[in-house]
């Protein structure tokens, strides 16, 4: 190429060239003939192609009936964009907005206060007290893998998305109470205890009763029950009069959070799973059933995991597990036979008991005569002075 | 339809309105597919992959920054999704003589036939070009995009452009010659 202006000759056959260049092309085209050439050439060759696209069939009409079919079934993968559109679109909406900000804030406060109650109660345990009200959009993670027809093509687009679910937060604690008692005889304690669980409601999950072989040992047993999480207080406070309370612990873990996530998911899957199946029925390609069919036991699968996970944290929401550990009450015996590092262990933890003993007693004893102390003073010094009276008597005396 | 019509179309599928939508679709579809057929070669792929780029559009509408001529955008989108697709599935480019003697198999004497037979020829040679070549000719020439836009739309420097559009055109050119000889 001769001329590098040639280069813009595409651009200035189709009308695209600034002022600037237009004028150095046709500066150009007025000196140089090859160029003029050139351009003919350029123009027929784009006429060509304008003519033949100009001849071309207009495109297939379910071209757009497929890509409605596709944009009806994308109903949350752009739920913030439509909430954006939806809430700014129009001026009335501003309402919502407001009402909508208010409306948290005042859950907001509400919540502020619950936390500060909550925090204040004595004994309750809760997991994690952090923001109270809760935004969940949930993308669904499937909907951009499908690429086939969706069929809910009459589904209104216009309406605005599903609204942010507000949840006030709960607290759905699983809770777990460990409790050790004393007491004077285990058989008996294990009867009452399993007693006191059946009336609750509540079944044993694991029971370890070990008799002593030696006389010298105390009697254990460890009681593993679940009772409905409602019975879990009174249950306690029952188990807790067979004896004499050595420990008394409870674990509290807030499932609220990923009950709440658990079943977002799930409804968004079964959506979906409704979808894929209506498509299923109205059949089609093989190649589309088959993407389908894929698609419907991926989603299916996905359904039964979550479903079993959200089961099961419903279910320890439900239900209480207490450890119940029972020990004999018997000061002299030995609870197991220590071996020898026990035994040292045992000698110096004896000892410097008995150290801590004896100072003890020996501050009290000092604390004791200071406290005492003026009552021994004053009777020192009256008769001191009653010595003292006598004795001058006695010389002045005749 | 003017830039300022798009732009108010695009605002309102933002909006999730179905409506504009299929105005949308009225207006730029015929173009779109044709773009898309012509870099691909396949028509099937070509429904799908015009489908593909006004699900795009549904998604991306809110996305969509004003920097550019809307039409600028969409057939940027297209280019991707098509150029994507050629990635995919290898579509191979069909050998010049193959589509030299299908070309040369139109019928009937008229004017109407001749011109047919016209553009399938120049069918057949655009099919011998490569997809960068082809796609800077029908955006140049059927599109009427500045040397800018391409460069925007097809993800390349405006002076490679530049360059690819006096080489596909002096290509074009010469196939179709050798086209003219074989007759």
């Amino acid at each position: 190429m001769t001329h590098p202006v040639a280069e813009l000759l595409p651009f200035y056959a189709n009308g695209t060239l600034d002022a600037a260049d237009r004028a150095r092309v046709e500066d150009e085209l007025a000196t140089c003939p090859s160029c003029a050439a050139e351009l003919r050439e350029i123009e027929a060759l784009g006429a060509a192609l304008h003519e033949r696209a100009a001849a071309a069939p207009p495109p297939p009409a379910h071209i757009l009936d497929d890509a409605l079919a596709r944009i009806s079934a994308t109903p949350l993968a752009s739920a913030s964009a439509r909430l954006r559109s939806a809430w700014w679109g129009t001026p009335a909406r501003y309402a919502t907005a407001a009402a909508l900000v208010l409306g948290l804030s005042a859950a907001g406060l509400a919540a502020w206060h619950v936390r500060e109650a909550d925090v204040a109660a004595p004994g309750r345990v809760s997991g994690d007290t952090q923001a109270v009200t809760v935004y969940r959009a949930t993308e669904p993670p499937l909907q951009q893998k499908i690429m086939v027809q969706h069929v809910t093509k009459n589904r209104d687009l216009a309406q605005p998305a599903v609204p942010p679910e507000t949840v006030a937060k709960q607290h759905r604690l699983a809770r777990k109470a460990r409790l050790a008692l004393l007491v004077r005889d285990v058989e008996v304690a294990l009867r009452d205890a399993r007693g006191v669980v059946g009336a609750a409601g509540g079944d044993v999950t694991a029971l370890n009763d070990a008799t002593p072989q030696t006389p010298n040992t105390a009697h254990g047993a460890t009681l593993d029950v679940e009772v409905p999480a409602a019975k879990l207080d009174p249950t306690l406070d029952r188990l807790a009069q067979l004896g004499a309370v050595q420990n008394k612990a409870i674990d509290a873990e807030d499932l609220d959070a990923s009950i709440v996530d658990e079943e977002a998911r799930l409804r968004n899957l079964r959506r979906e799973e409704t979808d894929l199946r209506a498509l299923m029925d109205r059949g089609g390609r093989v190649t589309d059933i088959l993407t389908v069919q894929q698609n419907l036991s991926d989603v299916r699968g996905q359904i039964e995991q979550l479903d079993a996970q959200h089961q099961s944290d419903l279910n320890r929401v439900a239900t209480s597990t207490i450890s119940l550990a029972l020990t004999e009450d018997r000061p002299n015996a030995a609870p197991a036979k220590p071996g020898p590092t026990a035994r040292i262990d045992g000698a110096w933890h004896a000892g410097v008991a008995a150290l801590v003993d004896t100072i003890t007693t020996l501050l009290a004893a000092i604390a004791w005569s200071v406290a005492y102390a003026p009552v021994p003073l004053g009777i020192a010094g009256v008769a001191y002075t009653a010595i003292r009276l006598l004795g001058k008597r006695r010389a002045t005396a005749p | 339809m003017t830039d300022g019509e798009d732009r108010t179309l695009l605002a309102e599928i933002a909006q999730r309105d179905r409506v504009a939508f299929e105005t949308f679709f009225a207006a730029h579809g015929a173009a779109v597919h044709r773009f898309v057929r012509d870099l691909v070669h396949d028509g099937g792929l070509a429904e799908e992959l015009t489908s593909d780029v006004m699900v795009q559009v549904w998604r991306s509408a809110a996305k969509f920054a004003g920097r550019s001529r809307v039409r600028t955008w969409l057939f940027g989108i297209a280019h991707h999704k098509a150029i994507d697709a050629l990635r995919r599935r290898r579509v191979p480019t069909v050998p010049l003589d193959a589509m030299l003697s299908i070309a040369s198999d139109a019928e009937g004497p008229d004017d109407a036939a001749l011109r047919a037979e016209d553009r399938d020829r120049l069918a057949a040679a655009l099919a011998s070009l490569s997809p960068e070549h082809r796609a800077v000719l029908e955006l140049t020439f059927v599109e009427g995009f500045s040397q800018k836009e391409i460069a925007d739309i097809v993800g390349a420097p405006a002076a490679t452009v530049k360059t690819r559009a006096f080489y596909a055109k002096a290509r074009l050119r010469d196939v179709l010659a050798a086209a003219e000889q074989t007759r």
